[in-house]
């Protein structure tokens, strides 16, 4: 395991401690509430939906 | 939406990812297929979302800067928000130390993501998640007529 690979570790069990919070407390707002939020207008939309449209064409169509 | 038509379009979206996990980043199906997809949900957004958002650009811009007051009536809410952007802002703040460095003890995401991607079981899984994540960003979360 590389040392990058161990900050990657770190902030991905992070994350997954912050999602089950989130699954378990209606108070805490979760991943779905964040993708809402953005949906909630042109913009927010727009913003995410271009940055779906980024990551899905470097994932799939350029990553080497 | 009928039922029907829910669960074709869930069986088209499971068979599209399973064909595209087979093909190869580089091949010119991948790209074709990709961007279709892309146009879809844009014009998709557009045409089912007219008229239909919950708010305007401009309430949504505003909506996030009373902070004082938003704190003081849901303080736990406000700091799970502190919290799930400063995840944001470690996810994608360690993703370009990695990539400016070049390193190979300093992988990017993208080439983790890369090592799931590279088996077709993977790449379909990971297609499936994308085109999810896709339709309810294009179709969600829409006012009713």
């Amino acid at each position: 395991m590389t040392p990058g690979g161990d900050v990657w570790i770190g902030i991905g069990a992070a994350l997954a401690i912050w999602v089950v919070a989130s699954a378990l407390r209606r108070d805490i707002p979760g991943p779905i509430a964040i993708l809402r939020w953005f949906a909630q207008s042109w913009l927010g939309r727009t913003l995410a939906l271009c940055a779906w449209a980024g990551a899905g064409w470097h994932l799939f169509c350029q990553r080497p | 939406m009928s039922r029907a038509f829910g669960v074709a379009l869930v069986a088209a979206g499971a068979a599209f990812s399973w064909w595209e996990g087979g093909l190869h980043q580089y091949s010119s199906a991948a790209h074709w297929s990709i961007a279709a997809v892309i146009a879809l949900v844009l014009s998709a957004a557009v045409a089912f979302g007219w008229g239909r958002q919950a708010a305007t650009a401009g309430a949504w811009v505003r909506g996030p800067l009373p902070v004082r007051r938003h704190l003081a009536e849901r303080r736990r809410a406000s700091v799970a928000v502190v919290i799930w952007i400063v995840l944001a802002l470690a996810v994608v703040g360690w993703d370009l130390n990695s990539f400016v460095h070049q390193s190979h003890d300093l992988p990017t995401l993208s080439s983790i993501v890369g090592h799931v991607t590279s088996s077709r079981a993977g790449r379909a899984g990971t297609v499936a998640v994308w085109l999810v994540v896709g339709a309810a960003l294009g179709l969600g979360w829409r006012r009713r007529r």
